[in-house]
C-alpha cells in the first residue's frame, strides 16, 4: 500500500491547549525529538497560525520570529511547516516565514471560502513554496462542495489540499466520502487533519488513508484543543499495521510523544463533557477556555453558549461572539449601551 | 478638532447639487448610487463600470441616471469634470485611478483600502472639508472600530488595540477577499494614526453562516495603569456611538466588557440601505461616511459659489 507522511503540528495547533504560552525551551525540546524521529513535517507556531497572536485568540508567549528560528535550528533532517490563516496573518508573514526556512507552508481557509487565498497561494506558488490548503471546519459542508473548494485551491497552485475536522464531528463513513470526493477532484496529496471529540480521531485518520489521503495529521499525545488532536503516536503503528508506510522511527516517535506529556502540557486532553458538547455542538474546539471563561463570568452553563454557538455558525476566528453570546444568554445585551 | 455640530451642518438643502460620478458597479457601488439618490446636494451624472450586463449598471439606468461600461476611461472622457468621483473597484485599480485623476479638479473618495489618500473617519477627523483631492475611508472595520479606539485612547492610556471584524461570506465580493492584505495593513495603520497607540492589530473574518450574520466589529484594548472603571468605560463608548449614530442609525454597541485591565467593545451594524440587505453594516458605515464626505465637498463647492457673488 501507498506511504502516509505524517504532518505534525503539535507545536501550532498543541498551542490552543496552552492558551499559546509554549516556551522556547520547549519547543526546541521537542523539535529536536521530532527530527530524531524522523516525523516528516514539523509545524510550529501561533494556534491561529503565522501573525495570530492576539486578545481574540490569546497573545503568544513567544514571537513568531523566535518560534520559527528556534524550530529551524532543531531540525536537521525533517522539515518546518507554518500555518496561516488569510485575515489573520499577511503575505508579509509568509515572506518571513520563508526568510526563517519553512518548507511547508499551509494557508487555512473555512471549508466554503477558499477564493480568501487565492491571493496568497498564488504568491507562494510564485515563490516557488511548498504551499498547502485546508479546509477548516470541513463538517459544514457536503462532500461536493469541499471536492469543488479543493480543485479551486489546486487552480490557485496549491501543492496538496484536504480537510480539518476543526470540531472533531465526523465518524469514520463522512471522512470516508469527503476524502474521496476530494480526491476524485484533484491531482494532489490529499489532507486529513481530526479532532477527538467523539473519541473518533484515529479510526477517522485510518478511514481517510483508506480513503486516499497522503498526508495525515496527528499531534503527541493528541496536544490540542479541547479533546484534542489524533494522537500521533497511536496513529502511527496503527497507519503502519494497517499497511501505511510512515518512515518514522517507533522508539523516537514514543520518546517525543514522553517529551511532549512530560513538557508541553500540564496533563493530556481528555475527551471532557465540554469537549463532547462542542463536537456535537459542531464548534471549534479551541473556542473552549474563553467559552468556560466567559460562561463563569455571566453565570451560565458553557454548553448552552457551545449550543448557541453551533446555531450561529460560528467559525474558528470568531471568539469575539463568545462575548455577545454570553451577553444574551445573561440577559446582559443591550445594557451597555 | 472633533465635530457633531459640523456634522448636523452638512445637508444644507441646495437647488444646485455637486455633479458625482460612481466607478464600480459592485454592492459598494451599487449602495452608493441608491444613497446619492437619497441625497439632495448630489446628482448622481454617471455610473462606470467594467461589465455592460452587471446588476449594478442596470440598477442605476432604471433609477435613470447615465451609465457606462467603460470604466475609469469614461469618467475620464466626460466633457465636464465631476465634482466628486467614488471609486468602489479594489486597492490596486484605485492605485491607478489615482494617477489618471491627477489632472483633473475633483474630489476622489476611496471606497477601498489602497491607503492612498487623506484619511477620513466623520466623528473622529470632524468635518471640516477636507484639504487633499484623494480621500480614503480605510475600511469597514476601521470605520466601526476608529470611534470607539479613538474615545478610548482619549480617556484611557491604551498600551494595545486589536479590532476584529466579522463580515458575512454572501456581502464578501472579490476586492474584498483579493485585498485582506491591504485590509489588515490599512485598518492597522488607521486605528494608530487616530488612536496615537503604536501596537495595533486588525483582523477580519468571513462568516458563511446561513441565514448571514450582521456585520460586527470587536475592539480589545487593554489599558495601562490603573484599572478602568467599567461604568466610565461605557459611557465614553456609549458618548462614541452616538455621534456615529448621527449618519450611521444601525451602529450599536452590544456589549462592552472590562476585565481586568483589558476593555472588549462588541459594535453590530445593520443597514440602513434601500438595497443592501441589513446584515451588510460593513458596506453601509463605510458608504454613509464617504457620502458624507461627498456631501460635504458639496457644502464647500457651494459656499465658494456664493462667496464669489456675479455682476
Amino acid at each position: 500500500m501507498s506511504a502516509v507522511l505524517i504532518h505534525d503540528p503539535t507545536l501550532r495547533d498543541g498551542q490552543h491547549a496552552v492558551r499559546h504560552q509554549l516556551s522556547v525551551t520547549a519547543l526546541r525540546g521537542y523539535a529536536e525529538a521530532a527530527d530524531k524521529a524522523g516525523i516528516p513535517v514539523v509545524e510550529v507556531g501561533h494556534g491561529n497560525g503565522l501573525g495570530a497572536s492576539s486578545l481574540q485568540v490569546g497573545r503568544s508567549a513567544v514571537s513568531d520570529d523566535l518560534m520559527l528560528s528556534t524550530v529551524r535550528d532543531a531540525l536537521a533532517h525533517v522539515k518546518m511547516g507554518v500555518f496561516m490563516l488569510p485575515g489573520w496573518g499577511t503575505s508579509d508573514d509568509l515572506r518571513r516565514a520563508m526568510a526563517h526556512g519553512a518548507d511547508v507552508i499551509r494557508i487555512g481557509v473555512h471549508c466554503t471560502e477558499m477564493t480568501l487565498a487565492e491571493r496568497h497561494l498564488g504568491f507562494l506558488a510564485e515563490a516557488g513554496a511548498e504551499a498547502h490548503c485546508v479546509l477548516m471546519m470541513s463538517h459544514m459542508a457536503t462532500p461536493a462542495e469541499l471536492a469543488s473548494q479543493a480543485a479551486l485551491a489546486v487552480r490557485y497552485g496549491a501543492r496538496a489540499v484536504g480537510i480539518m475536522d476543526s470540531a472533531g464531528h465526523f465518524l469514520p463513513a463522512d471522512v470516508t466520502e469527503r476524502i474521496g470526493a476530494i480526491g476524485a477532484a484533484t491531482d494532489v496529496p490529499v489532507i486529513f487533519h481530526g479532532h477527538n471529540n467523539l473519541g473518533m480521531a484515529v479510526a477517522n485518520s485510518v478511514a481517510a488513508a483508506e480513503a486516499g489521503a497522503r498526508i495525515i495529521d496527528g499531534c503527541a499525545r493528541g496536544f490540542g484543543a479541547g479533546a484534542g488532536n489524533t494522537q500521533l503516536e497511536v496513529l502511527v503503528p496503527v497507519l503502519e499495521r494497517s499497511g501505511f508506510p510512515t518512515g518514522i522511527d517507533l522508539y523516537g516517535l514514543l520518546d517525543a510523544a514522553d517529551f511532549a506529556g512530560r513538557e508541553l502540557m500540564s496533563a493530556p486532553p481528555v475527551t471532557d463533557s465540554i469537549s463532547i458538547v462542542s463536537g456535537l455542538a459542531g464548534v471549534f474546539s479551541g473556542f473552549k477556555h474563553q467559552v468556560l471563561d466567559q460562561s463563569r463570568r455571566a453565570g451560565i452553563d458553557p454548553r448552552d453558549v457551545f449550543f448557541e454557538l453551533g446555531r450561529r455558525q460560528a467559525i474558528a476566528g470568531q471568539e469575539d461572539l463568545i462575548i455577545g453570546v454570553a451577553a444574551e444568554l445573561s440577559g446582559r445585551r443591550g445594557n451597555a449601551a | 478638532m472633533t465635530t457633531s455640530e459640523d456634522i448636523a451642518a452638512v445637508r444644507p438643502g441646495t437647488s444646485m447639487p455637486a455633479a458625482v460620478a460612481v466607478l464600480g458597479t459592485g454592492a459598494i457601488g451599487q449602495d452608493l448610487v441608491s444613497k446619492i439618490h437619497r441625497s439632495g446636494v448630489l446628482d448622481c451624472a454617471l455610473v462606470a463600470g467594467r461589465n455592460p450586463d452587471s446588476a449594478g449598471l442596470r440598477y442605476a439606468s432604471r433609477l435613470g441616471y447615465p451609465v457606462s461600461a467603460g470604466g475609469i476611461g469614461a469618467i475620464i472622457a466626460a466633457p465636464r469634470p465631476f465634482d466628486v468621483v467614488f471609486d468602489a473597484t479594489n486597492a490596486m485599480s484605485h492605485i491607478e485611478h489615482h494617477e489618471l485623476m491627477r489632472p483633473f479638479d475633483t474630489l476622489l473618495v476611496d471606497l477601498t483600502p489602497s491607503r492612498m489618500g487623506q484619511m477620513v473617519v466623520p466623528t473622529v477627523t470632524g468635518m471640516h472639508a477636507p484639504a487633499a483631492r484623494d480621500v480614503g475611508l480605510i475600511s469597514c472595520g476601521g470605520q466601526a472600530s476608529i470611534p470607539v479606539a479613538h474615545a478610548l485612547a482619549r480617556n484611557f492610556e491604551v498600551a494595545y488595540i486589536e479590532v476584529v471584524s466579522t463580515v458575512a461570506s454572501e456581502i464578501a465580493g472579490r476586492a474584498t477577499r483579493l485585498n485582506l492584505d491591504e485590509y489588515v495593513r490599512t485598518t492597522q495603520h488607521a486605528i494608530t494614526t487616530f488612536s496615537g497607540v503604536l501596537d495595533t492589530k486588525a483582523i477580519l473574518n468571513i462568516s458563511p453562516a446561513v441565514p448571514p450574520a450582521t456585520f460586527r466589529t470587536t475592539v480589545h484594548a487593554i489599558i495601562a495603569g490603573d484599572e478602568p472603571d467599567s461604568g466610565l468605560v461605557a459611557a465614553v463608548v456609549a458618548d462614541a456611538a452616538t455621534q456615529v449614530r448621527r449618519f450611521a442609525p444601525g451602529y450599536e454597541v452590544i456589549d462592552c466588557a472590562v476585565n481586568g485591565d483589558q476593555v472588549a467593545v462588541c459594535i453590530e451594524v445593520m443597514a440602513d440601505s434601500d438595497v443592501l440587505p441589513g446584515y451588510a453594516g460593513n458596506l453601509d458605515i463605510i458608504n454613509s461616511a464617504a457620502i458624507l464626505v461627498a456631501e460635504q465637498h458639496a457644502a464647500r463647492l457651494l459656499f465658494a459659489a456664493r462667496t464669489v457673488v456675479p455682476r
